[in-house]
């Protein structure tokens, strides 16, 4: 036995985790009758149709050839996760101003080609834009700057 | 002469300043997205949403939707100035648009699209009035059996849309299924799948899903590629194309815009679809088809009147039957929602003046749309000079300002993080996340109409093909499904044969 298309295989595996782990949470609802579902009927029939599908793509990366995966470059994914943790936890204790400045400056590093002046530059004009956008125009519940600043 | 009248409510409220102001915005934000690659409308649409939350519905669904149609006036000019699609839906514009820029006539091809997607704006635009009452008069006798099956037809019909792999376009839907039933359950009113965290008992944020899926993740991957860079041309002229370019592209016109209104009204269907059937039908009819590709203007003139006819009707199943035909439909949906209206054949009689304004407010955003494309396309132009590692932190920031303000939880920030990630790992994977968001907006009210249908029917599923709408729907989506299946099957077993 040869995986012979591994994009089927991984897909085919990660849609057949997720429909077993929906499918054991679901157990612990009440599924109740055809006549009257309760709450795990229709998770756990769906459940049940996409692990089929994904059997069926795993089954199928035995027997047809695909592509093979492509080659994973982290660091763009990784440095926009973070960028857009950071803004979260920037925002919560900093305020607006601080979490864009974390996200740009940090973000930027997703694109190699990236220059710290320049993203500098692009927060501060993005942090001026949102806020006059945001808040003086729309009027949004969002805090600018930290509590202690003001 | 109900028509008239109901196009005139619609045309009063369209004219109201506010909803003119909207609908500019709307057109004004889908040509800027339209034309800068990388950037799509599902992503400004999901960007911009919870920005509208403090309009009333009507100037929201306005200028949302002049964000989708406005993209597609905007993609040509990418296409055929630089030979990059600024849109997919553009994709076979570059063929012989670029060809048309490369030998000095960009400005008629810049001028043909803009004209064909006008003249196909306008029609489409009565094929909606005319169309959408008598289907949601039929679609208001629907029980929830009828509308269980028309919801399996449609998810079915969208898989059409989706590239690749027949069977994991239906996975996907499966998981948007699931991921749509996180929260509370409106019938039993359990809390599933939340792992005990309150914030996840309103369920998964949709805004959050299309944005990580859309946005971010389709950043990243374009950042893992080397920045595409396209031949510029800087030379446009005159954008009025001559006469006999007129006469050549008149039926072109009338041909796609009549391909792409009826692709637009099928589930699945929309912009994307529409070029492509319209560019190859031009073709096929054409007296001397080996010119296509060399700087025919009608192969120009075609698919850009096709893509903007079906990305107007394809708000028909959306307005009509509450049903989404592609990922921006999906999200409309998800706007009327969160504004309190229950999307479905009763919006039209409940609310006719956020159904015809929106109707009217389209054929104004065509005549802005004109104005906005032909005089000032030298100004676009100068946009596609902006680098792309000034514009992605930008969308970054959009996307999580807007994520946060939505219910202002700071959770759903990280939401979009992991959701990023998720999606950039499904698209590695070669799995579209289009049938993905259609299952999640679908899913609760599926469940729902299921619930009820079994039981009304004390219990026995044969209510769905004794009742003859529904059977017919989901005799429809198996044939679908077969017509789909069968080439691909075709395709791969004479693969495995050659071997």
């Amino acid at each position: 036995m040869r995986i012979r298309s591994p994009k089927d295989f991984w897909s085919g595996l990660v849609f057949i985790a997720i429909a077993v782990a929906f499918m054991a949470l679901a157990a612990r609802y009440r599924l109740g009758t055809a006549e009257k579902m309760g709450p795990g009927f229709f998770p756990i029939m769906i459940g049940v149709v996409q692990a089929g599908l994904g059997a069926i793509l795993l089954g199928r990366s035995f027997v047809l050839d695909g592509p093979p995966l492509e080659r994973m470059r982290l660091p763009p994914l990784a440095i926009t996760v973070v960028a857009v943790v950071l803004f979260g936890i920037a925002l919560s204790w900093l305020g607006l101003a601080a979490a864009i400045a974390a996200l740009v400056i940090v973000g930027a590093y997703a694109d190699r080609s990236s220059r710290l002046v320049e993203s500098i530059a692009l927060a501060a004009a993005l942090i001026f834009f949102s806020v006059a956008m945001f808040v003086w125009v729309l009027g949004l519940p969002l805090q600018v700057w930290p509590d202690w600043w003001t | 002469m109900e028509l008239l009248s109901n196009l005139g409510l619609g045309l009063s409220v369209a004219l109201g300043w506010q909803n003119l102001i909207y609908c500019f915005i709307g057109c004004f934000l889908g040509t800027l997205v339209g034309v800068l690659p990388g950037i799509g409308p599902v992503a400004t649409v999901a960007m911009l949403l919870p920005f509208t939350f403090g309009l009333g519905p009507t100037p929201a669904l306005i200028m949302l939707a002049g964000i989708y149609y406005g993209a597609q006036y905007g993609g040509s000019t990418t296409a055929i100035l630089v030979n990059i699609p600024g849109e997919s839906s553009s994709v076979v514009t570059t063929l012989d648009g670029h060809q048309m820029a490369r030998q000095g006539r960009a400005g008629p091809a810049l001028g043909i699209a803009a004209i064909g997607s006008f003249a196909a704006g306008c029609i489409a635009t009565v094929v909606i009035a005319l169309f959408a009452p008598p289907l949601a008069e039929l679609a208001l006798k629907f029980s929830p059996a009828e509308y269980f099956s028309l919801m399996v037809f449609g998810l079915v019909a969208a898989i059409v849309l989706a590239r690749g792999s027949l069977i994991k376009a239906l996975a996907m839907v499966c998981l948007g299924l699931l991921l749509g039933m996180i929260g509370t359950d409106v019938n039993s009113g359990a809390i599933r799948f939340a792992f005990g965290q309150p914030e996840l008992a309103d369920g998964l944020g949709f805004v959050a899903i299309a944005m990580a899926f859309f946005g971010m993740a389709d950043v990243v991957m374009n950042l893992e590629q080397p920045e595409q860079s396209g031949v510029y041309t800087s030379h446009i002229g005159s954008v009025l194309p001559t006469l006999d370019d007129l006469k050549t592209s008149f039926w072109s016109i009338v041909r796609g815009t009549a391909l792409g209104s009826i692709l637009g009204i099928l589930p699945g269907g929309g912009a994307l679809l529409a070029s492509f059937a319209a560019y190859m039908f031009e073709k096929k009819v054409a007296r001397h088809p080996r010119r296509f590709g060399e700087g025919d203007i009608r192969g120009v003139a075609a698919p850009e009147s096709a893509n903007n006819a079906g990305a107007q009707t394809s708000f028909i199943p959306m307005l009509t039957l509450g049903i989404p035909s592609n990922p921006t439909m999906a999200l409309m949906i998800g706007a009327m929602m969160i504004q309190g209206i229950a999307p479905g054949p009763q919006v039209m009689t409940d609310r006719p003046e956020l159904f015809w304004g929106l109707i009217a407010s389209m054929w104004l955003g065509n005549l802005m749309l004109l104005v906005l494309n032909l005089p000032l396309v030298g100004l676009w132009v100068r946009l596609l000079k902006v680098p792309y590692r000034l514009l992605f932190p930008s969308i970054f920031v959009f996307c999580c300002i807007g994520v946060y303000t939505v219910d202002t939880k700071i959770f759903d920030v990280y939401e979009l993080a992991a959701l990023t990630a998720v999606g950039y790992l499904l698209i590695k994977l070669d799995c579209e996340p289009a049938p993905l968001i259609l299952g999640f907006v679908l899913g609760p009210l599926m469940e729902e109409n299921l619930r009820r249908a079994m039981m009304i029917a004390q219990g026995d599923a044969s209510v769905f093909f004794s009742r003859p709408i529904s059977a017919g729907f989901l005799i429809a989506a198996v044939i679908l499904l077969a017509a789909i299946a069968a080439p691909t099957l075709r395709a791969k077993r004479e693969e495995v044969l050659q071997e």
